[in-house]
């Protein structure tokens, strides 16, 4: 099968605007979980991972008028595409045989709970909008549009493991040869919605998360935005274009277990582990790095463990979440942690997983250390959602 | 494709519950003609196939999802696909308004988790395999019109990659009486002479493996967001083309028109541009309009091509022309007027 590289990456998350700000903020240990500044929630005492911009900033960034149904996932998702491009120096006129795969769930629902209340009076114009900002299709539109005509759409939607799902999704465009470069990611912002949601499911900490300690309380929400571009290796060598690293394999699974509790054997995880390995033809111990999904619920964590034993056994590779710096940023995360994975891989640092002490029982121990033991060639990254919809991809130093 | 050999793609069985009768082809004979702008699907009864509890327990259209999917399952006697791959726009919309209603009602304290949990649009997909306990493959496209469309893509490209044999693929949507009111103000449903607002649910097994019992072969699929229509004619032809055929092999083509100006005028720009004076068919005046209405679209085609007739009322009367014998019909759908589907569906 033809090799597939990433050409183009950009990022929005609380911890920066861009992969430059990213990057520092990693080095530094900086967390971006804060008080909450934006989303007008009665629950203060939550902290939350905000992109420190208002949507009024993020329109001036962009250079459009004020408009208050633009999506604050849609704002996001137009700064981190607009990098993704740029990196990869695709213009609007280029972007007609690129297809264009965007994740999300909760799409515009920070505008529909806005205007919830006034819905039944409304007029046609805002009958328009909010119906725009519920579908999760409208907020791939209202970014892909912002650049051009891409060769086609899609939405994938599966909770929290949806980026990784549209990373997968774009990957086998490619195999199939129906283009040969695909934009992929996923955008998502902090709503009320979810917020009280996650808040009745009791997992959210009333601290900074702490994943894999043994003391965790559960997650922090983030929010943010990443975007890949995925072009072949026979792309490549035609633009000259220098990649950032590869993706060598990705699995997807289901745990077929709760609708939104893991495992305890991790089933769906250790099937996308096990399958994005042998699609990159590689062995666990060739694995130097695992992003881990490690959201600091007590559930996902001991099942997350499990599961990464029965694969690497007892050689386990350095393993970080990097929610601790983020907060979880639901259907995003998977394309934004597959950033900071390329950071990693470029400067041959470990993100750490800040706020971590004390070790849980038969838990992995997480790098506290950024400087690694060897070369990290191989990356491999978790992301799990609602559902037990599981996905792992696998990204490589461009010489390994 | 490179150099791969073209792997062919069957539909081997395909189940509905709609604002037709639940579970049956019965609407080939006798269709239900629904004059209302809003008619709620026909349930069937769900104590034949699950437990109580899981009626009680469970939303509407997650129960309709199980429901068709299950029967599939046991149609074609696979306990396990490949994969499962969901299509829906609006999701578990009746859960999640529920949430938001009493969040804005009441406030963002004493909230129940029940509305929540299944208010992602990947429950039904995920709970289908919870419920098969199937570990393999499972995703959930959100895109509109074309979230049904979508997951057919996914499945054939997984085919011709050799990755999966069967995949199990369905659309679902449902409609509350708020959404229906916002989208009739935007004027998607519920104008004057449309075809009704309908609620979907539509389960199929696509499997890689020859059979006499498969309602027919998925020949061809391209997803695709366009300028302007005219680029249509090199896709078709590409699309045709690999499937090894021509436009003269198209028996019929199959459209969305509803009534709604704003979505009819598409196709008849298409129709007049590529395929006049081909039989032409249509579907959302028996099913009605919903975003994942496209499935009962491939569904009723499917059925056209296995038994060989096309009932006289899904002719559409912009031609005369008439296919006694379909043997490839060809589905167009869109959004907007600027991102489409092709599907290409042919008789075994």
């Amino acid at each position: 099968m033809e090799s597939i590289f990433i050409t183009g990456a950009g990022v929005v998350s609380a911890i920066g605007i861009g992969k430059s700000e990213t990057l520092a903020s990693l080095r530094k240990e900086e967390s971006g979980i804060r008080q909450m500044k934006y989303l007008p929630s009665i629950h203060q005492d939550l902290p939350v991972g905000e992109v420190q911009l208002s949507n009024e900033e993020m329109m001036q960034m962009l250079g459009v008028s004020h408009n208050p149904f633009l999506t604050r996932t849609a704002l996001m998702g137009r700064l981190a595409l607009r990098e993704a491009l740029e990196q990869a120096g695709l213009a609007g006129d280029k972007l007609n045989e690129v297809p264009f795969i965007s994740a999300t769930t909760v799409g515009g629902m920070d505008r529909r709970e806005l205007f919830y209340a006034k819905e039944k009076e409304c007029d046609s114009v805002h009958a328009h909008a909010l119906i725009s900002t519920h579908n999760c299709a409208d907020c791939t539109e209202m970014i892909a549009d912002y650049f051009g005509t891409f060769a086609s759409l899609s939405t994938v939607s599966t909770a929290c493991s949806s980026a990784t799902n549209a990373l997968i999704t774009g990957a086998n465009m490619l195999h199939c040869g129906l283009a040969e470069m695909v934009v992929v990611g996923g955008a998502e912002c902090l709503t009320m919605f979810h917020l009280n949601g996650f808040n009745t499911l009791m997992i959210l900490d009333h601290q900074p998360c702490r994943p894999f300690d043994r003391d965790r309380a559960g997650l922090n929400l983030g929010e943010g935005a990443g975007y890949l571009i995925l072009e072949t290796a026979a792309s490549v060598k035609k633009r000259g274009v220098q990649p950032l690293c590869q993706l060598s394999g990705y699995g997807n699974a289901c745990d077929a277990f709760h609708q939104t509790a893991s495992s305890p054997e991790g089933e769906g995880a250790f099937l996308a582990m096990q399958e994005a390995l042998a699609l990159a033809g590689l062995q666990p111990s060739d694995i130097q790095y695992i992003n881990a999904h490690g959201t600091g619920t007590p559930n996902n964590d001991e099942s997350e463990s499990y599961a990464i034993r029965r694969v690497f056994g007892d050689q386990l590779p350095s393993i970080s979440s990097t929610k601790s710096f983020t907060g979880h940023t639901t259907s995003a995360s998977g394309s934004i942690e597959a950033v900071f994975c390329i950071l990693a891989i470029q400067n041959q640092f470990l993100p750490v997983n800040i706020n971590w002490q004390t070790p849980m029982e038969n838990g992995i121990i997480p790098v506290m250390d950024p400087h690694p033991q060897t070369e990290i060639k191989h990356v491999l990254s978790n992301a799990f959602g609602f559902g037990g919809n599981d996905s792992s991809l696998i990204l490589s130093k461009i010489d390994a | 494709m490179h150099d791969m050999k073209r792997q062919q793609v069957f539909i081997q069985a395909a189940e509905q519950i709609s604002i037709q009768q639940p579970l049956s082809e019965q609407w080939m004979e006798d269709p239900i003609r629904n004059q209302d702008l809003l008619v709620k699907a026909i349930n069937p009864s769900f104590r034949d196939y699950m437990s109580p509890g899981e009626v009680r327990r469970m939303g509407n259209l997650m129960k309709r999802a199980l429901v068709t999917a299950l029967k599939v399952l046991e149609e074609t006697g696979i306990e396990h696909p490949d994969a499962i791959i969901t299509g829906t726009s609006i999701g578990s919309l009746d859960y999640t308004e529920k949430f938001l209603e009493a969040m804005v009602e009441n406030g963002e304290e004493a909230l129940s988790p029940t509305y929540f949990m299944q208010s992602t649009h990947n429950t039904v997909g995920a709970t289908l395999g919870i419920y098969t306990k199937t570990h393999g493959y499972n995703t959930t496209y959100s895109h509109g019109d074309l979230s049904f469309d979508l997951t057919l893509l996914d499945a054939w490209m997984q085919m011709q990659l050799g990755k999966i044999r069967t995949a199990l693929v369905g659309g679902q949507d449902e409609m509350s009486e708020l959404y229906f009111s916002l989208l009739q103000k935007a004027g998607y449903v519920g104008l004057e002479g449309m075809d009704p607002c309908g609620e979907v649910a539509m389960s199929m097994m696509l499997n890689c493996a020859e059979n006499p019992e498969n309602l027919c072969e998925l020949a061809g699929i391209n997803v695709c967001q366009l300028s302007s229509v005219d680029q249509l004619k090199d896709i078709l032809n590409k699309m045709l083309d690999e499937a090894g055929m021509t436009m003269d092999d198209i028996s019929a083509v199959m459209t969305g028109v509803s009534g709604n100006p704003a979505n009819d005028q598409t196709y008849r720009e298409i129709i007049e541009s590529f395929f006049q004076n081909m039989p032409l068919l249509h579907y959302k005046h028996l099913f009605g309009e919903n975003y994942t209405v496209s499935a009962l679209g491939v569904y009723a085609a499917a059925h056209c091509l296995k038994k060989g007739v096309v009932p006289s009322f899904l002719y559409d009367d912009q031609t005369q022309a008439r296919c006694d014998q379909p043997k490839t019909i060809l589905l167009l759908n869109h959004m907007k007027g600027k991102e489409f589907s092709l599907i290409l569906l042919k008789k075994i």
